[in-house]
């Protein structure tokens, strides 16, 4: 029982600010726990994780295709200058290249699955929350995180690794093409200062570590702040943006930590 | 922008569909594109009608500032910053594999930040952060009918919810962009210093930087400013049915802004470097 | 007046058919029917804030869908609206909700408007509140501060969806009687739904029933007590057994 003593004093706003970082990161460690824990005893349902990959994979399609031209295309018109100046039409390929490989396609890919899955499910979990849907698994005596989270989670990071490889390449694709349009460089000419060695399967693979890692940050803050959400309509509303908000950050964060660790 | 629906469809219209089913879904995603460009761009017209002639609503506007600048504010840096950091980084890493020399790393990074990175990132960031707040906002004022209830009042919800946002994001976005492009500056100074040994002093190098990419630049900032309060403000306004359609239209209103800022930033970029080489 | 002529809606399916309605100046309409029989949508319609798929609806001699958008505007200051869910402003204090009306369609001096709040507030028993956010308050309160921005600019028509939903008795019978003398007061035509039959036919001057998108009865208060379809019969008296 607790006994009034007179007025309380309000915390810091900045330690209240620390207070709720803290409760958050706190919440996605154990969310995270208890999804691995189930991943590895493959103990979640598997229609889900099949209609969660048509879904999210199938219908990203469009709009990674679109950024992903678009993307190299950019990357040609950055580098047209420094190649016009030193006359090095047959490093476009490479410049492209390891920019795209390595940074450019799994951030923006994450960023863009990011906008588009990693919301959209957070708006679902949140919707499923406020109407109580989730305490209706739960008093059917079905787990929500086997049913739902750790089915979603996985077709994230499982969506975000394939849709970065069909990113580098359309990136490339885009690239070649800018690099013909605006600069007149022959793609055939494109394509071998792609291979001529100063690339390498190493960076491939390094952008694909990195959008493993990234997969997973979005895949569990999405899930957690959808769980968390409360308050009715704009309760989902306030949930989506702080999911994308952490998301990005993390993904940047990550990509700075992963580009230092990986080389 | 809001992908083919699945409806069902009386016997008659699903012949015909069957016949051509590929041309027919072709077909309607495409007029619902300029169907969603016509209000978007009708929205835009009319937003910078009321801009200019409507009353002014001082409050909302700071009010709005204050949530579009002052709190995306510490979000920018971070992420800014660490742009900074990673760009520097590998691109020393690699341009150490071609040419040894590194005192031009500094003037380039400049240079790309002014012309394309800095109003291209904040713009990219500010999309998922400001883009998904406005949109929930607005969007679950509509599912709970209080915009109908302005509308009732005489009032335009165009006028009384997106203007006072547009006029904020096209006000704070440039300045944004140049501290957001101060802190990616001096986090990629920090790690040229601390990886590679190159002087400050050398890394702090304006050669490179001319007026047409100042002139990019700010062009971006400007597009960027106004496309993304409307695109998300419409989303928002064309939310319905209840939570769901909230979460719906902020999702629209994240990835659509995201994709105007991709395809707007090509275009100024493409346009950019046939003016000014 | 207002009137509708055929009006027809779908959207997956029909929710509207036919529909002819008739509200005489300075009458107190009810409009009565079972959930889901398209009562809110007529009210939709009567203000412009959807289209009908068929049909015609004149307000005051005006056509309303041909209005533009500026006519709309112009057309809506006459017309006071009651939203089912209240549709309160939540980024507004209450006094700044009710006096959003009086803002945007006359200029007066801020005690003026300060006044005129008060009396509304004190109107629907509710006086002091107009400090309070909507978040805080009850839903017989965010109802009865709704009917007080309803009712604040005295329009020529007024529209209420379910005025006294969620309130105990005692209250849902002063804001009906407040309702009839503000409509007598000011001479309006009124248009309100409400399941609360006994209460509402005790103030109205017309009935109108709604089933299944149709208008299946028209007529005065008294009628409406001695229909002889056994639909409208079982409904106005609230009978279990019976065609419904």
């Amino acid at each position: 029982m607790q006994v009034e003593t007179g007025t309380r004093s309000q915390p810091h706003p900045l330690s209240a600010s620390v207070a709720r970082f803290l409760s958050v990161v706190g919440g996605l460690g154990v969310l995270l726990s208890e999804i691995l824990r189930r991943a590895v005893r493959r103990d979640f349902d598997r229609a889900e994780l099949l209609r969660n990959l048509y879904r999210m994979g199938l219908k990203s399609l469009p709009i990674v295709t679109v950024t992903a031209l678009f993307t190299g295309g950019i990357m040609v018109i950055q580098a047209a200058p420094i190649v016009q100046r030193y006359g090095a039409q047959g490093l476009l390929g490479w410049g492209a290249g390891f920019g795209t490989l390595r940074e450019i396609a799994p951030l923006l890919t994450a960023l863009m699955i990011n906008g588009r899955v990693g919301a959209n499910n957070t708006a679902e979990l949140g919707t499923m929350t406020v109407t109580e849907q989730v305490d209706a698994l739960r008093a059917l005596a079905i787990d929500p995180v086997a049913f739902l989270v750790t089915p979603r989670f996985l077709s994230i990071v499982i969506t975000l690794f394939l849709s970065t490889i069909f990113s580098d390449a359309l990136a490339l694709l885009g690239a070649a093409y800018a690099g013909a349009g605006f600069l007149g460089v022959d793609p055939g000419v494109f394509y071998r200062g792609l291979t001529t060695g100063l690339l390498g399967f190493g960076d491939v693979a390094h952008g694909l570590a990195k959008s493993i890692v990234f997969g997973c940050v979005i895949g569990l803050s999405s899930c957690h702040f959808g769980l968390a959400t409360s308050g009715g309509a704009p309760g989902v509303g306030r949930s989506v943006n702080a999911t994308v908000v952490a998301s990005a950050a993390g993904v940047f964060v990550l990509d700075y930590l992963l580009s230092f660790a990986l080389s | 922008m809001t992908g083919v629906d699945s409806s069902a469809e009386s016997p008659a219209v699903a012949l015909e569909s069957a016949r051509s089913p590929i041309t027919a879904a072709v077909g309607r995603f495409c007029l619902e594109q300029v169907e969603t460009a016509r209000d978007l761009y009708r929205v835009f017209v009319v937003t910078l009608y009321y801009s200019v002639r409507g009353e002014p609503n001082r409050k909302a506007f700071f009010r709005q500032m204050y949530e579009i600048g002052n709190r995306s504010l510490i979000f920018l840096c971070i992420v800014m910053g660490f742009i900074g950091m990673i760009l520097v980084y590998q691109g020393g890493l690699q341009t150490q594999r071609v040419v040894p020399d590194l005192s031009l790393l500094g003037a380039t990074f400049l240079q790309l930040l002014v012309r394309d990175l800095a109003a291209s990132i904040c713009a990219l960031m500010l999309a998922t952060r400001v883009g998904a707040g406005i949109a929930a906002e607005i969007g679950s004022m509509v599912v709970t009918e209080q915009v109908d209830a302005l509308r009732m009042c005489a009032t335009d919800p165009i006028d009384y919810l997106i203007r006072p946002r547009f006029l904020a994001c096209l006000s704070v976005f440039g300045a944004l962009v140049v501290i957001a492009a101060g802190v990616a500056f001096l986090a990629g100074m920090w790690t040229g210093y601390a990886f590679f040994g190159i002087n400050p002093r050398t890394f702090a190098n304006m050669s490179m930087v001319g007026p047409g990419d100042l002139t990019i630049g700010l062009t971006k900032c400007v597009a960027y400013g106004a496309a993304i309060p409307i695109i998300s403000g419409y989303c928002g306004l064309t939310a319905f049915g209840g939570s769901e359609g909230v979460g719906a239209a902020t999702t629209r209103a994240v990835v659509n802004s995201s994709l105007a800022v991709i395809i707007l930033n090509f275009v100024i970029s493409g346009t950019g470097y046939l003016i000014f080489g | 007046m207002i009137r509708l002529e055929g009006i027809a809606k779908s959207f997956d399916r029909a929710v509207l058919t036919d529909v002819n309605l008739f509200v005489p100046d300075q009458c107190l309409f009810g409009l009565i029917g079972p959930g889901a029989s398209g009562k809110s949508l007529l009210l939709r319609m009567i203000t412009g804030l959807m289209r009908p798929d068929r049909g015609r609806v004149t307000v005051a001699g005006r056509d309303v869908l041909t209005l533009g958008d500026l006519e709309l505007s112009e057309f809506r200051k006459g017309i006071g609206m009651l939203f089912q869910n209240n549709a309160l402003f939540d980024f507004m204090t209450v006094g700044e909700n009710i006096a959003f009306p009086l803002r945007r369609l006359f200029q007066l001096d801020e005690a003026e408007i300060a006044a005129r709040v008060a009396e509304r507030l004190g109107r629907v028993d509710l006086p002091g509140f107009e400090g309070r956010l909507p978040a805080g308050l009850s839903g017989g309160q965010k109802k009865r501060v709704g009917v007080a921005r309803a009712t604040i600019a005295r329009a020529p028509i007024v529209l209420y969806d379910e005025p006294a939903a969620g309130l105990d008795p005692v209250t849902s019978q002063k804001i009906f009687d407040l309702l009839r003398a503000e409509q007598r007061a000011a001479g309006a035509t009124v248009i309100m739904v409400s399941s609360d039959l006994d209460r509402l036919l005790t103030v109205t001057d017309r009935v109108g029933m709604m089933l299944d998108g149709r208008l299946i009865f028209e007529g005065t208060t008294e009628e409406a007590r001695n229909a002889s379809d056994p639909r409208v019969h079982q409904f106005v008296h609230g009978a279990v057994d019976g065609p419904l």
